[in-house]
């Protein structure tokens, strides 16, 4: 019990809060971090915009140059934006791995009865740098921009307030989630032993997910309370007031504005 | 300026947690409510708060209306796990959640934060994220974040429960400022009497078992033993030998300092 499940809460939860918590990358001074939140926002949802649109791999990687670009002038640690970025598109090229044999297109390799095409292999290329360039520019947005700002980001470009108040109370309860996890493990470890093997700890996991759900049935209503407390049932409105959009907002919100309407001529003019 | 009216409140298991809970706080009052661990003082908070609906009964706010909601900014309820309050990014967040969600104005907060926050010793806690921080921390994170809006009413609970003596000391001072209403819920008898001049106890039936002036209910032994309760540490030493035992510590120094001059 100590083992496998313990480390693997305390990553999550790791994981999550080094991934959610902008306090360090969004305090350095760089391009995103200069910017209007608004400008930061719009421009982000732009380029994945883009990358949603395009069905060219050439374009694409343009488009996963460009976020590079834009993590290297926001201060952003390449090798953190990496490891943020990459667990999910790893795990989606898992999932469309098989399309690689399944498209019809010219054979490249064949074995065994199977054989991997061109377009099979461009489709999972396309797929997975796809998903890559939308969780990059995700993370780069988050690290960039304090939550607080974004939310006041979202309310200023009239984003409707339901889809704000999803976002925000997502968030906020995420991390209280897994650290109701954690808490619960902690609990549990520091009256057992460490002496049951792989088959005990799943035996005693089953037996913590009841009372896992409870908890944080539970602690999600007594946050909830706190919030109302203090006029959480009112509609998110941080204190960040959106400065005038500048000339510099304009270049950024122009660049993004290129790169969709660029990605959907190339997908839907002849 | 808060009036309940036989609020009763069962939750889900069954349990009643209070039950025909009469209680008026009027404006600048200062009400500590006692009670055994389980007898229902938190629930009570809750239900004075608005943030629970009672199973019967009615809570009246200001003399206007019976929706909590509505008067949100002027009633300030803190929860009594720190960790129940604090879900923002970082511990200034939390501090202006408050204050923002109820539209007060930015510069006003702006003054009333850096106040409440030097008073705290919070200042070099702003930008870090609250998981971050003690056990302490957080709850002079959470007392800040109920104090940053300014309510007329605040109903505490255990304010002080993990804060060290320094910032104990700090959190009374503020709250002795406070201008409006303060209800304190505590199971200690020997905070009641620092925060609040009337003191009520809930029973363990979750009723109202006694309800007067500090003096009166913290030196009634009989009515504290009956309810899980023991009188405070100063009238317990000083009742077998003085007919007006002080409430306090403070108040026995005092008294000891005279008696020895």
């Amino acid at each position: 019990m100590t083992g496998v499940l313990a480390r693997s809460a305390e990553s999550v939860v790791g994981a999550l809060r080094r991934f959610f918590v902008a306090d360090r990358v969004a305090a350095r001074d760089g391009l995103l971090q200069r910017r209007d939140p608004r400008a930061s926002l719009l421009t982000v949802a732009g380029l994945a915009l883009a990358a949603m649109l395009t069905r060219t791999l050439g374009v694409l990687a343009l488009l996963a140059g460009a976020t590079l670009a834009l993590a290297w002038l926001s201060a952003v640690p390449s090798r953190r934006l990496l490891a943020r970025s990459a667990p999910v598109p790893l795990a989606s090229a898992l999932v469309v791995l098989p399309q690689a044999a399944l498209r019809p297109g010219t054979s490249l390799v064949a074995a065994g009865g199977f054989a991997i095409t061109d377009a099979g292999v461009a489709y999972v290329a396309l797929f997975t740098l796809r998903v890559w360039v939308g969780v990059a520019l995700l993370s780069i947005l988050v690290m960039t921009t304090r939550f607080g700002a974004l939310v006041a980001a979202m309310r200023a470009l009239r984003v409707p307030v339901v889809l704000v108040w999803v976002v925000a109370v997502t968030y906020r309860y995420l991390f209280l989630f897994f650290d109701e996890l954690r808490r619960l493990v902690l609990a549990r470890n520091s009256r057992t032993t460490d002496s049951g093997g792989v088959g005990d700890g799943w035996r005693d996991a089953r037996h913590l997910a009841g009372t896992f759900l409870l908890r944080t049935l539970d602690r999600g209503e007594r946050v909830g309370r706190g919030m109302r407390a203090r006029g959480g049932a009112r509609p998110p409105s941080p204190f960040e007031r959106s400065r005038r959009l500048d000339a510099g907002d304009g270049a950024l919100l122009a660049v993004a504005a290129v790169a969709v309407v660029g990605a959907g001529v190339m997908r839907w003019l002849p | 300026m808060i009036d309940a009216r036989g609020l009763t409140h069962r939750y889900p298991d069954g349990t009643e947690a209070i039950s025909g809970v009469d209680l008026s706080i009027d404006a600048g009052e200062r009400v500590a409510v006692v009670g055994a661990n389980g007898s229902g003082k938190s629930t009570l908070g809750l239900a004075l708060g608005g943030l629970i609906d009672p199973t019967a009964g009615t809570v009246e706010y200001f003399g206007e209306t019976t929706d909590a909601e509505a008067v949100r900014e002027r009633l300030g309820v803190l929860l009594q796990d720190p960790e129940d309050y604090l879900f923002n990014p970082t511990v200034r967040e939390d501090v202006e959640y408050g204050p923002a969600q109820l539209g007060l104005d930015r510069e006003a907060t702006d003054r009333r934060v850096e106040r409440i926050a030097a008073a705290l010793g919070l200042e070099d806690l702003l930008d870090r994220p609250p998981f971050r921080l003690s056990g302490g921390e957080k709850q002079r994170a959470a007392v800040a974040s109920v104090l940053s809006f300014a309510p007329d009413a605040l109903l505490l609970d255990e304010p002080l429960g993990a804060v060290d003596a320094r910032y104990r000391e700090r959190i009374l001072d503020l709250l002795a400022d406070h201008d409006g209403a303060t209800v304190v819920f505590t199971p200690s008898t020997d905070l009641a009497p620092v925060v609040a001049d009337r003191v009520v106890v809930v029973a363990r039936d979750g009723s109202i078992a006694a309800d007067g002036p500090a003096r009166e209910v913290l030196t009634d032994r009989a009515l504290l033993d009956a309810h899980g309760l023991v009188p405070p540490v100063a009238v317990r030493l000083f009742e077998e030998i003085d007919d007006d035992p002080p409430l306090t510590v403070e108040a026995a120094r005092r008294r000891l300092a005279d008696d020895s001059r």
